[in-house]
């Protein structure tokens, strides 16, 4: 199209837009080829000529700002296989939610792939995902960014060319094998960085932590902000480092937290002491309790009744209030040293039943050894089954055949699968599903048998993650 | 499981027929291979059990339950029987009788009418041929009859039509003179009104086609919108004559008035068949405004040297439920397809489907990089009536312009012609290298169907 045939065309466009007859406006060629027609008849002409134009020689202009994003970041990891991909969707759409999502993924990358990114993606702040995906997390957060994400060794010069994922994924690694080095990284770096990104690095501290670091953390007592000066603590905390020393009056929380706490005797010959919750009088009181049992510290407490962390632990009455357990049991998961919550573990595992689920709250701290012990305890005796689902930080793929058949999992199931109770089927597609991320590829192919030849419909969506396990024979 | 999940109406037939999958809920199943036939007898509410067959070649179906769902769960539970432990089904010599049943009215409506049988049992071939001869003259008359019937109504139709189309003119020429700005704003009341008019006066799929013109325009941007009713009424005005021109042409009544039966168009010398590789591209449903849904399942020619496309295209009543046919973006399979005829042969139903292909990659398609569009404008050279037309586009990749907007944008030449994505994409997209695209040029805005990356094949329809 010419320009004279351009201009006409914007021309008579605006004339039909107001309405009007155009065909004085239009180009002479144009005009030829309508000129022998009636008047309505012309303008359909020049109208169905204008369509033409528009729509072959015209086309949108571009924005001269089109903005492209850096290439997505290929991962260490292979793809998951295009047969696999279907298994993967409907486990996903299954999960229920990020959690249930994640753990699909983990799972998947404990047989060393990663997903499609058209099938999923993390998000910018996520912190849970399995560290291959790090350069997916930077890519999802960096819009405009020019960086790669590097794969040499972090350091104090190419801080800033690595992006958050990626330098944290780094860190957590240098802290595992080098932890001196990292915590120097952390200190001159960490410094100028905003609080936010300040509490995630002095958080990587946790792996590797060590007398060595009671310096550094120290230090951080006069840190701008308050999150950080309460994880700090926390860690020196887990370190056997007391607090700041109250002055034990109504203002100091561990003494307030001690007040809502009995000390007993028991034993009729060798009188050992006991500490459970104290019978209180409010609901406002028992929340002020909670408070203070997520803000202080094992050892500052087990300090205030004169008694080492394990000794207090030991002394705990569980049992007598769950709720109160549970608070007991996050505190010291949040502050204990490592000695007392391994105590706390072992201590309670070796007596069963209800108790050893408090356990469960313990599990990001626990070696795999432990946690495996705790889950196939709980396999084994099974009137706690759905607590399972509580569990956190458990690695995928390791539940073997064995640990279902040995105890009464497995006929519990069945007999729930063959059963007419919606309650107890809703349950056991919950379990399923933690079986399905907690399975071998072997046990997880027996499981769908065993569960489908009780009744289970084959195709039944709590099948899905045992299904993609089964498929995933390993890495 | 791909295949049922797209067969499925809706979820919570899927969901219904999972819990059908137990063996129990099944006294009889049974399959026949050569005829690639599974069948069975579920236990319903009711007395009987209802029988369920299934033509696992084509995905054909038949259950005795009153459902009014298709596939009814019971059909997708046999389904899915059959894909997951197909070991439950006995191997069955002969077909049972209510089998056979469907098998014959199945034939019946699907191909074209057989030959009747010489030498049919009890008869010899002197007889058999004055039975013929006798009916031939019996029903000499009648057809005489038939036929001069069919021409009438055809010349009705054709009147009806034509006088459509003059009210369609003067409708248009109308919209010039109140001016497009007002159109734009009443398209709604105003193509409904014609629309109603039209199918009065048997122009059908035009009413249709206009019906559908608001929601084009309100997919756009309000500026574009003048220009957009622009194209959209200059087609119609240059489908309208081509129409007058040639009334019996087959691409043009199908545009104006009806569409042939599957039939005709199997029957018509002037079809063309092509046996090749398919892949299932992507698919575009839409719920149009006159009750119907219209399913387009848009597929690429694996074997041929330059993009081949075509597109098999399914109505129904919306009030029916989601339906599916048998294809699932990214299936590759071989079959022959006949295309409706038309100047740009793009329609088409499968006559013979004979298996699934395992993936492979698009082949190359050597693109013309300076204009994306070539297979566009030579569609609207001898077809400018038409709307979406399939594209391949060359090496590129997904932007975004200060509106949030997503473009696509050739990457050879990132000065050049970028266009417009009409629908909202997968952020994840615009990380990715394109290395070939398939999708709809509507003349405005790109549909995306599927694509190549670096990541493999990507669904994107």
């Amino acid at each position: 199209m010419n320009e004279i045939e351009q201009t006409g065309l914007a021309t008579m466009r605006d004339c039909w837009i107001t309405g009007g007859t155009s065909f004085d406006l239009a180009p002479a060629a144009w005009k030829d080829i309508a000129a022998t027609a009636n008047p309505d008849e012309r303008e359909r002409r020049l109208l169905a000529i204008a369509a033409q134009a528009l729509e072959i020689a015209l086309r949108p202009a571009a924005p001269k700002t089109l903005k492209r994003r850096p290439p997505l970041p290929e991962l260490a990891l292979p793809m998951l296989p295009e047969r696999q991909r279907p298994l993967l969707r409907g486990a996903l759409k299954h999960a229920a939610d990020a959690r249930a999502k994640s753990r699909v993924v983990a799972l998947v990358a404990s047989r060393g792939f990663v997903l499609h990114p058209m099938d999923w993606m993390p998000a910018a702040s996520d912190q849970t995902s399995p560290d291959v995906y790090a350069p997916w997390i930077d890519w999802q957060a960096g819009v405009d960014g020019e960086k790669h994400t590097r794969r040499e060794q972090l350091t104090a010069q190419n801080w800033d060319d690595f992006y958050p994922a990626a330098r944290r994924t780094a860190l957590a690694d240098m802290r595992r094998a080098a932890p001196a080095v990292a915590r120097q990284l952390i200190e001159t770096k960490g410094s100028s960085e905003p609080a936010e990104i300040r509490l995630t690095l002095i958080a990587l501290m946790h792996f590797g932590l060590g007398p060595d670091d009671v310096p550094f953390l120290k230090g951080l007592s006069a840190d701008r902000s308050g999150k950080v000066r309460e994880l700090a603590g926390r860690l020196l905390a887990r370190l056997g480092q007391l607090g700041q020393p109250g002055d034990s009056g109504p203002e100091d929380p561990i003494a307030e937290l001690a007040a809502f706490i009995t000390e007993g005797k028991s034993g009729f010959i060798r009188r050992r002491t006991t500490y459970s919750p104290a019978t209180l009088k409010s609901p406002a009181q028992e929340r002020r309790r909670a408070e203070l049992f997520e803000t202080c510290n094992l050892v500052d407490l087990a300090a205030r009744f004169g008694v080492t962390e394990p000794d207090f632990i030991g002394a705990w009455q569980f049992g007598a209030h769950n709720n109160v357990d549970i608070l007991v049991a996050r505190m010291v998961a949040a502050s204990g040293s490592d000695a007392a919550v391994t105590h706390m573990a072992d201590t309670l595992v070796a007596e069963g039943g209800k108790p050893a689920l408090f356990v469960l709250h313990l599990m990001p701290r626990l070696d795999s050894r432990r946690q495996r012990v705790l889950i196939r305890l709980i396999l084994k005796d099974t009137q706690y089954l759905g607590a399972l689902s509580l569990a956190e930080g458990v690695e995928a793929g390791w539940l073997d055949w064995a640990d279902l058949t040995n105890g009464k999992t497995l006929p519990a199931l069945r007999a729930a699968v063959a059963g007419n109770d919606d309650v107890v089927k809703r349950g056991v597609d919950q379990l399923l599903e933690t079986l399905g991320f907690l399975a071998t590829a072997a046990t997880a192919e027996k499981l769908i048998g065993d569960v489908v030849a009780a009744g289970m419909a084959p195709a039944a969506p709590s099948l899905a993650l045992l299904r993609l396990n089964a498929s995933l024979a390993g890495p | 499981m791909k295949t049922i999940e797209a067969l499925a109406p809706d979820q919570a037939s899927l969901s219904s027929a999972s819990k059908l999958t137990k063996r129990s809920n099944w006294p009889r199943l049974e399959k026949n291979e050569q005829l690639a036939l599974i069948w069975g007898e579920c236990q319903g509410s009711g007395s009987n059990p209802y029988r369920v067959v299934v033509d696992t070649g084509d995905h054909g179906y038949k259950c005795t339950c009153p459902s009014r769902k298709f596939p009814c769960k019971h059909t997708l539970a046999l389904m899915w029987i059959a894909a997951t432990t197909p070991a439950s089904f006995t191997a069955a010599g002969s077909t049972p009788e209510w089998v056979n049943d469907w098998l014959g009215r199945r034939r019946k409506t699907t191909s074209q009418p057989a030959a009747p049988a010489t030498g049919a049992a009890g008869k010899s071939i002197g007889e058999a041929s004055r039975d013929d001869e006798t009916a031939a003259v019996e029903d000499a008359a009648a057809i005489e009859r038939r036929e001069a019937a069919q021409r009438k109504r055809a010349q009705d139709t054709r009147s009806s039509v034509s006088a459509a189309l003059d009210e369609l003119d003067q409708w248009i020429s109308d919209q010039l003179r109140l001016g497009l700005a007002g159109f734009v704003d009443n398209s709604s009341d105003r193509c409904r009104r014609i629309a109603a008019r039209l199918v009065d006066m048997k122009a059908t799929a035009l009413a249709g086609r206009i019906d559908e013109i608001p929601s084009r325009l309100m997919g756009l941007r309000s500026e574009e919108r003048p220009d957009a009713a622009i194209r959209e009424l200059g087609k119609l005005v240059l489908l309208a004559k081509a129409w007058r021109s040639t009334p019996d042409d087959a691409e043009l009544k199908r545009l104006v008035s009806t569409s042939e039966s599957r039939e005709q168009v199997l029957a018509n010398p002037e079809a063309i068949q092509v046996e090749s590789v398919w892949e299932v591209l992507g698919e575009k449903i839409e719920t149009r405004r006159d009750g119907l849904v219209s399913h387009a399942t848009w597929l690429l020619d694996l074997n041929s040297a330059s993009p081949r496309f075509a597109l098999l295209l399914d109505y129904f009543p919306a009030s029916a439920g989601r339906r599916s046919n048998a294809f699932t973006p990214g299936d590759r399979f071989d079959a022959r397809l006949v295309f409706y005829p038309a100047r740009q042969p793009l329609r088409a139903l499968v006559v013979e489907r004979k298996g699934d292909v395992s993936p492979r990659e698009w082949p190359d398609f050597g693109f013309d990089i300076a204009d994306p569009l070539p297979a566009h404008v030579a569609l609207q050279d001898t077809a400018p009536w038409l709307t979406d037309c399939p594209v391949m586009l060359p090496p590129g990749g997904i932007l975004l312009d200060d509106r949030g907007e997503a473009w696509w944008q050739s990457t050879d030449n990132p000065h050049g012609i970028a266009l417009p994505i009409a629908d909202t994409v997968n952020p994840t997209l615009l990380g990715l290298d394109l290395a070939a695209t398939a999708a709809l040029w509507s003349g405005s805005r790109l549909h995306l169907l599927a694509a190549q990356s670096g990541f493999g094949r990507l669904d994107l329809s």
